[in-house]
C-alpha cells in the first residue's frame, strides 16, 4: 500500500511534460480509422497525413514491391522466378518459408543480446546456446502466439521441466553475457555477491526491456527518476530471478538419460578402443619426430631472447649459472588434467650432466619436484618433458617455476614460464600426415587406415542413437534471500523483500507467490490486461517492416523514450493483436496488405519539408541492407548458400590457445560456413569480422535498433575482403554459364531482377574491354542499388 | 538541411532529436558532434595502457615503510581480499627508489627512462577501480563500465569531436604485436556508437588496416577503373533516388576509401625517419622494437590529425604471460614487461615534446588496476591486484607539468588523499580535450548513456 501511495504522491509532483510518459501505462483502446479505408492502417495513416496537407507516395511497381518482400521477410534476394508470383502469393509463400523464421528470429535474437561465449576475461564458449536460437527460429516459423512465446522463453523450465524445447527457451534468461571470473574465482565476498546481483539485474533488465520496453535498472540504485518505478520493486523483481543460473544442463528424464547410457556403453567402449589403438600407432612415430623437429628448431634460434613455447615433448631453458646443489620444480598453472614431470635433465660446468629419467612426478606447490645433487655445481641449463613418447596435449603446463638453493630455506627462481615464446607467437614444426604415413612401418599403415574406417562407422553408430539433448540455460538455483540494497551497494543491505513486480501497473496484483514466482512474473506479463506488452511487439513488429517505430525507441516507453507517431493506431494493433490469438502471422499480414507498405520510396520536397523523419510515413524509406543480409544475399545470388535449417553454429571465429582467451577470426572461408549468418557461432568481443563493419552488433548489451553507418571502412571491407571477391568470382561464372553472350544481363538478372538500362551496358562495356567478369560483379555488389532495399 | 532531417538519415533509427548523429568519421568541419563544448586545451589524445596490472609501488609510488615492514604481515582495517584469497606478508619492491629531477621526487630504477621525465608528469597516485578482476577493470578503463558492451573512451571522444584527417579514422589502435589485451576487440569497440566510432587497429607497413588494399591478383589499374565504375552506377542510381543523401553519403565513404588507401601506408612508412630517431625508440633493438614501432607511429598519427590512439603496453593472458599481471614472480614479470615499455615510451614524450606537439597532444598512461603491497601467498614473489589505489599519469596539453595528485596510505593499499575515481578520470580527459562529460550523451534503451555514467568529477587541481 506504501508504495502505491508512494506512487500517486510521484504523480501529483510530475510536471506537465512529464505526465506524458504515462500513456504507456493506460490500458489501450481500439477506437474506430478516423477515415474508412480497405485496411484499418491506412485509415490511421491518411488521416495524419491529411492533417498535413500530405499525400502518401503512389504504389511501387510490382518488382519492387517483390523485391521488398523478399528482403523483408526473408533477408534474402528473390530468385530472377520469383518475380512471377502475384503480391499475395509471395506474402504466403515467404511467411510460410523457413528463411522467414530465420530472419525474423534474428531480429527477436537482437533484442535478448543473444550470443555464444560468455564474454568478460575468461570467454569461454558455450557449445550448447543454439537451442534457444533455433527455438527462437521455429517459434517465429510457426507462429506460436506471442503470449505463449514469453511465458516459455521466462519460464519454460517450470512449465515442462523435461521437454528440450521448453527448457531451451529459458535461454533467453541467459543468452547475456556472464562475468564467470567474478562469479567463480573471485575470492572477494563482497565483490562475488556484486557479481550475482549483476546476474540477476542482468535477467530483470532485459525481460523488461524486451517485454515491456522499461528500464527498471534505473531504480536499482535510486527510485526510476523518469518512470514510476521505486527502487523496491526493483529488487521485488530481483528476487523472482533467484532460483535461475547460468549453464549447460542435459534435459531428459533420469531413465530417459539412463536408457541412452547404456544403449551406448558398448558403442562408446569400442570408440574408446579404436581411438586407442589410432593413437598408440600416430602418437609415438608423431610425438619422435617432432622432438627432433623442436631441437632443430630451438638449435636455429640460438641466441633467441625466449625458448619455444612450452610444450609436453623437449623444453630447454637457460639460465644465469646457479652455483648450488639443490633445485626444484613447481607448476601453478595447467590446463586439463594435473601434469607431471616425466623427464629432466640439468646441464653446467665441465660438462656435468645429471639427468634421469622420473617416472610420473607431480610438482605442485605442495609437492614440488626437488632436485637434491650429491655435489654442489655450477648450472645453466634445463630440458625436461612431461609427456615425450605420446605428446599428449591434456595435462598442458601453463604456468611453472624452476629455482635454486643452497640451503633447502631460501629458493630463488632462475627459470620459469616466463621463458617461454606464447604458442600463437611462433609457428611450432608441425607433423604433416604424409610425414607420419612414411615413418610408419608398412603394416601399421594399412592398420591405421583399417582404425580410421571403423571409428567413422563406429560414430555413425553412435550418433543414430538420440542423444538427450545438453542445453545452455537456465540451471537451478537455491535461492538466495534478496535484499532492497541502499545504493545498489552490497555492503548496505536494508530489510529483506519477496517476490513481486511493478506497481505501476495498476491494472494488474502486484504481489507474486513465493513458489513458482517467475511462472506468475511470465503470466503478469502475457496477461492481456497488461498495458505495455502487446503495444511493446507490434511496434517491434512495425519498426521491422518501415525501418522505424511507431514509438521510434523500442524497448523504451518511458519517458526518455520516444512518443508515439501514432497514439491510436499502436492501440488498435495492439488491442487487435491480443484478439487475433496474439498472432504475429496476422499483425505481418494486416500491415503488408496495407497501402502505406505498398507505397513506393520516392522522394517528394513539399512533404520532405514538413516531415523531414517521415514519421507521417508519406513514402516507403530506402533501407540499407544489414550486415547478415548482405553476406547472406551474397552467398545466395551465387547459389553458394547452404540452406540448411537449424542445428549447431558454424564457426567464423575461434579461441586462441595457450590459455589465450582471445577469440581470433579464422581463415576457412569455404562451403562449410556458407550458411545463413544466423546460424553463425556468435562470439562476444572477438576480433572483428566483416559483419562488424556493417553495424551486425555484439551481443555484449541488447540491440533493439541497429546503427546503419557509412564509414570509409566499410568501403574497404566490400571492395576488398576475401569474401566478396570470392563470391563475385563465382556470380561472374554463373552469369557466364547462364549466357555466354550476355553475363552482364544475367549478373543484373540475379542481383536485381531487371534488365541493364542502355548507359548501364555501356558502362559495362567499357570497363569489360579490360577488366574481368569478376571485378565488374564485384562493382555491382558495391553498388548502391545492391546495398540498398527500396 | 534541418537536424530532424540529417538525424534521420545519419542515424535512421536510433534516438532522440539534437542527440546522436551518426557521421562519416572525415566530416569534423560539420555541425554532427556535439563537441566542443569549450576551447579544449588538447586537439588529440594517446592512451598507452598497461593491462595486467603494474604495479604502482613497484614504479612511481614510492613506499619507504614498506621497505621497514617487509616481511611483516599485516592485519586491519586496511587489509585487501586478494583475488586469488593468499594474502602473504609485506613485500618490499624488489627495485630500488632514487630522486629524480628538479622535484626530486622518488621514482624506481624498473622505468629509469621514464624517471627521467619526471618534471614534466602528472601524476595521479590516488586511483581507484571499482573490480578486482581483469575483465571488468578493464572494461571499466576502457569504457567507464564494467560490463562488456559500452563504447570505448576513444569512441566517446571521435564521437564528440570528429576527426582532423578525412582520409585517417579518428580513433586509431596499437595493440601490442605480442597479442590482442585481454578482453579483445571489446576494450574499443564502439558499443551503441555508430560504427563510424569504432577503433581501427593499426598494423605495420604490410597491411596497415585490415581489407585497406586488393589482393595482388587485383593490379592498381583494375583498382581504379572500379572505383570509377562504381562511382558512375552509383550516380546512375542516384538519379533515380533524388533527394536520398544516404546514397550520396555512401558515394561519399568510396571516395574516402580510396584516399585511405594511399594515406594509411604514408603513415605507417617510417623510411624517412633520421637513424637518430629509430635509435631513440629502441628501434634497433629486438626486445622494444615492435612496441617502439607503435610509439613512433603513435606520434605520426597524432601529426596527422589523429583524435585519439589508444596503444598497448601488453597483451592477453596465457603461458607465458605477456602482460603485466605478476602474480608468480613480480621481478621477473615487470622486469621483462618494463624492458619493453621503458625506453620507447620516454622517448614518444621526447619527442613529442621536442616536436612542439605536446602542445596540443595529451598522453594518458595507465592501467586497469595496481598491485598489492603484500605478497601473492607467503614466502612467494608476486603481487596479486589492487584496484583501491593505483598510479596513472598524464603529460601534455592542458596539464600541470611536476606535479602528483593524491595519495596512498604509508603502504600503498588504499587511497587515502583525494581518491580519484576512473570516472573523474575519464571527465578530466574529456575535460582537456574541451568536452564536458556531462554533456557528452547517447541515448541507448531508455538511457541517456554517458561515458562517466552518472558520476565523475574534473580533477581541477592538475590543470595547467
Amino acid at each position: 500500500m506504501k508504495a502505491f501511495a508512494a506512487f500517486f504522491l510521484f504523480l501529483s509532483l510530475l510536471t506537465a511534460q512529464q505526465k506524458r510518459v504515462f500513456w504507456a501505462f493506460r490500458t489501450p483502446v481500439k477506437s474506430q480509422p478516423p477515415l474508412s479505408a480497405s485496411n484499418p492502417i491506412d485509415g490511421f495513416i491518411q488521416a495524419k497525413l491529411k492533417e498535413k496537407g500530405l499525400n502518401p507516395a503512389p504504389k511501387a511497381d510490382p518488382r519492387t514491391l517483390i523485391r521488398r518482400l523478399h528482403f523483408d521477410l526473408t533477408g534474402l534476394p528473390p530468385q530472377p522466378a520469383d518475380l512471377s508470383r502475384s503480391y499475395e502469393q509471395t506474402v504466403d509463400t515467404l511467411l510460410a518459408s523457413r528463411q522467414y523464421g530465420e530472419r525474423w528470429g534474428r531480429h527477436w535474437l537482437d533484442v535478448v543480446r543473444f550470443g555464444e561465449t560468455d564474454g568478460g576475461e575468461h570467454n569461454y564458449e558455450r557449445f550448447f546456446a543454439w537451442p534457444y536460437r533455433d527455438y527462437v527460429i521455429d517459434a517465429f516459423l510457426k507462429d506460436k502466439p506471442y503470449n505463449q512465446f514469453i511465458r516459455e522463453q521466462i519460464a519454460g523450465d517450470v512449465l515442462e521441466p523435461n521437454n528440450p524445447a521448453l527448457v531451451a527457451a529459458t535461454g533467453f534468461l541467459v543468452a547475456g553475457p556472464w562475468d564467470q571470473v567474478s562469479a567463480e574465482l573471485n575470492k572477494d565476498k563482497n565483490l562475488a555477491l556484486q557479481a550475482r546481483m549483476d546476474e540477476l539485474d542482468d535477467m530483470v533488465t532485459t525481460t523488461f526491456h524486451t517485454f515491456q520496453a522499461l528500464t527498471v535498472n534505473c531504480a536499482r540504485c535510486h527510485d526510476h527518476k523518469f518512470d514510476p518505478i521505486p527502487t523496491r520493486d526493483y529488487y521485488r523483481l530481483a528476487d523472482v530471478f533467484q532460483t535461475v543460473g547460468f549453464g549447460t544442463r542435459v534435459v531428459a528424464a533420469q531413465d530417459v538419460q539412463d536408457d541412452w547410457k547404456a544403449k551406448t556403453q558398448p558403442i562408446r567402449d569400442r570408440l574408446k578402443r579404436l581411438e586407442a589403438a589410432l593413437a598408440d600407432i600416430e602418437l609415438p612415430v608423431k610425438a619422435k619426430l617432432l622432438q627432433t623437429k623442436y631441437q632443430d628448431f630451438d638449435r636455429s634460434r640460438e641466441g633467441a631472447a625466449q625458448r619455444l613455447p612450452i610444450n609436453p615433448i623437449w623444453n630447454r631453458n637457460f639460465f644465469a649459472p646457479a652455483g648450488a646443489r639443490r633445485f626444484r620444480f613447481v607448476i601453478t598453472g595447467h590446463q586439463g588434467k594435473v601434469p607431471k614431470l616425466e623427464r629432466f635433465m640439468i646441464r653446467g660446468a665441465n660438462s656435468v650432466e645429471w639427468g634421469e629419467w622420473i617416472g610420473k612426478r607431480k610438482a605442485t606447490d605442495e609437492n614440488p619436484f626437488i632436485i637434491e645433487l650429491p655435489f654442489s655445481g655450477r648450472f645453466w641449463e634445463i630440458t625436461w618433458s612431461c609427456d615425450r613418447t605420446r605428446g599428449s596435449t591434456d595435462g598442458a603446463i601453463t604456468v611453472y617455476r624452476f629455482e635454486a638453493s643452497d640451503d633447502g630455506f631460501k629458493w630463488r627462481t632462475v627459470a620459469s614460464s616466463l621463458d617461454h615464446v606464447g604458442a600463437n607467437e611462433l609457428d611450432l614444426p608441425i607433423v604433416e600426415t604424409q610425414e607420419l604415413i612414411d615413418n610408419l612401418p608398412p603394416e601399421q599403415r594399412a592398420q591405421r587406415l583399417r582404425l580410421i574406417d571403423e571409428i567413422a562407422r563406429v560414430k555413425a553408430e553412435l550418433k543414430a542413437v538420440a542423444e538427450p539433448a545438453k542445453l545452455y540455460s537456465a540451471v537451478p538455483k537455491v535461492p538466495a534471500p534478496t535484499y532492497l540494497l541502499e545504493r545498489g551497494s552490497v555492503s548496505k543491505p536494508k530489510e529483506e523483500v519477496s517476490s513481486g513486480t511493478l506497481s505501476a501497473v495498476s491494472q494488474l496484483p502486484t504481489d507474486l507467490p513465493k513458489d513458482q514466482a517467475r511462472l506468475a512474473l511470465a503470466d503478469w506479463i502475457a496477461n492481456p490486461k497488461n498495458p505495455l506488452t502487446a503495444r511493446v511487439i507490434v511496434n517491434r513488429v512495425w519498426y521491422h517492416h518501415f525501418g522505424r517505430g511507431l514509438v521510434n525507441t523500442p524497448s523504451d516507453f518511458g519517458l526518455n523514450g520516444d512518443q508515439p507517431s501514432h497514439p491510436e493506431l499502436l492501440d488498435w494493433l495492439a488491442v487487435s493483436f491480443m484478439e487475433n490469438g496474439w498472432s504475429l502471422k496476422w499483425l505481418h499480414r494486416l500491415i503488408l496488405s496495407s497501402q502505406a507498405y505498398q507505397q513506393s520510396s520516392q522522394h517528394d520536397e513539399k512533404a520532405f519539408e514538413v516531415d523531414a523523419d517521415n514519421r507521417l510515413l508519406w513514402h516507403m524509406p530506402l533501407r540499407r541492407m544489414d550486415a547478415e543480409t548482405v553476406r547472406d544475399t551474397m552467398l545466395a545470388v551465387t547459389g553458394n548458400l547452404d540452406p540448411q535449417y537449424g542445428g549447431a553454429s558454424f564457426m567464423l571465429q575461434k579461441k586462441g590457445d595457450a590459455g589465450s582467451y582471445i577469440y581470433q577470426a579464422l581463415d576457412n572461408d569455404g562451403p562449410e560456413v556458407w550458411r545463413r549468418s544466423v546460424y553463425r557461432f556468435v562470439v562476444r568481443g572477438g576480433e572483428r569480422i566483416m559483419l562488424d563493419n556493417f553495424d551486425c552488433p555484439d551481443p555484449a548489451v541488447a540491440t533493439p535498433q541497429r546503427s546503419v553507418s557509412n564509414t570509409p571502412v566499410q568501403a574497404l571491407t566490400l571492395m576488398n575482403n576475401a569474401f566478396v571477391l570470392k563470391q563475385a568470382d563465382f556470380l561472374a561464372k554463373k552469369a557466364e554459364k547462364q549466357s555466354k553472350e550476355d553475363p552482364v544481363q544475367q549478373a543484373y538478372q540475379l542481383l536485381f531482377q531487371r534488365d541493364p538500362s542502355p548507359k548501364e551496358r555501356e558502362l559495362a562495356a567499357k570497363f569489360l574491354q579490360h577488366q574481368p567478369l569478376s571485378l565488374y560483379c564485384r562493382v555491382l555488389m558495391n553498388s548502391n542499388e545492391f546495398l540498398y532495399v527500396p | 538541411m534541418s537536424p530532424n532531417r540529417r538525424q534521420f538519415l545519419w542515424q535512421a533509427g536510433g534516438g532522440l532529436t539534437g542527440i546522436a548523429l551518426s557521421q562519416l568519421f572525415a566530416e569534423a568541419a560539420t555541425a554532427r558532434h556535439p563537441g566542443p563544448h569549450f576551447t579544449p586545451k588538447a586537439k588529440n589524445v594517446i592512451m598507452i595502457f598497461l593491462p595486467g596490472g603494474i604495479s604502482a609501488i613497484d614504479t612511481f609510488d614510492h613506499k619507504p615503510e614498506l621497505e621497514k615492514h617487509h616481511g611483516k604481515a599485516t592485519t586491519g582495517a586496511n587489509t585487501i581480499t586478494p583475488f586469488f584469497g593468499k594474502p602473504g606478508a609485506l613485500m618490499k619492491s624488489p627495485w630500488a627508489f632514487r630522486p629524480r629531477g628538479q622535484s626530486g621526487k622518488y621514482i624506481s630504477d624498473l622505468v629509469p627512462n621514464i624517471a627521467g621525465l619526471t618534471d614534466d608528469l602528472t601524476f595521479i597516485h590516488s586511483m581507484v577501480a571499482r573490480s578486482n578482476a581483469h575483465g571488468p577493470a578493464l572494461f571499466q578503463m576502457s569504457t567507464g563500465f564494467i560490463f562488456q558492451g559500452f563504447p570505448a573512451i576513444g569512441s566517446w571522444i571521435s564521437y564528440g569531436l570528429g576527426s582532423e584527417n578525412a582520409n585517417l579514422p579518428s580513433f586509431v589502435v596499437l595493440p601490442d604485436r605480442r597479442g590482442l589485451p585481454p578482453c579483445g576487440v571489446a576494450n574499443w569497440g564502439n558499443g551503441f556508437l555508430p560504427a563510424a566510432h569504432q577503433g581501427v587497429i593499426f598494423g605495420d607497413q604490410r597491411e596497415p588496416i585490415a581489407d585497406l588494399q586488393a589482393p595482388a591478383s587485383v593490379p592498381p589499374k583494375a583498382q581504379a577503373a572500379s572505383y570509377d565504375l562504381l562511382t558512375q552506377l552509383n550516380e546512375e542510381h542516384l538519379k533515380a533516388n533524388p533527394g536520398e543523401d544516404a546514397l550520396v553519403a555512401r558515394i561519399k565513404s568510396y571516395e574516402m576509401a580510396a584516399r585511405m588507401q594511399i594515406s594509411a601506408p604514408e603513415v605507417t612508412d617510417i623510411r624517412g625517419e633520421s637513424e637518430a630517431t629509430r635509435e631513440m625508440y629502441g628501434l634497433n633493438d629486438p626486445i622494444t622494437r615492435d612496441y617502439g614501432f607503435n610509439c613512433l607511429l603513435a606520434r605520426r598519427l597524432v601529426e596527422k590529425g589523429v583524435r585519439c590512439v589508444q596503444m598497448y603496453n601488453g597483451a592477453h593472458f596465457g603461458a607465458p604471460r605477456v602482460n603485466w599481471d605478476g602474480h608468480e614472480d613480480l621481478r621477473a614479470n615487470h622486469g621483462k614487461q618494463a624492458a619493453v615499455l621503458d625506453k620507447p615510451t620516454a622517448a614518444l614524450i621526447r619527442d613529442l615534446k621536442q616536436r612542439g606537439l605536446l602542445k596540443d597532444t595529451l598522453v594518458v598512461f595507465t592501467t586497469e588496476f595496481g598491485r598489492l603491497p603484500i605478497s601473492e601467498g607467503m614466502g612467494e614473489g608476486g603481487r596479486d591486484h589492487n584496484p583501491e589505489g593505483f598510479t596513472s599519469f598524464m603529460v601534455g596539453a592542458g596539464v600541470k607539468p611536476g606535479m602528483s595528485h593524491g595519495a596512498t596510505d604509508e603502504l600503498g593499499y588504499k587511497a587515502v588523499v583525494d581518491p580519484v575515481t576512473i570516472y573523474d578520470f575519464h571527465a578530466t580527459i574529456l575535460h582537456l580535450l574541451g568536452l564536458d562529460h556531462k554533456d557528452l550523451r547517447w541515448y541507448h534503451n531508455g538511457i541517456q548513456r554517458r561515458l562517466t555514467d552518472v558520476h565523475g568529477e574534473v580533477i581541477k587541481s592538475i590543470l595547467a
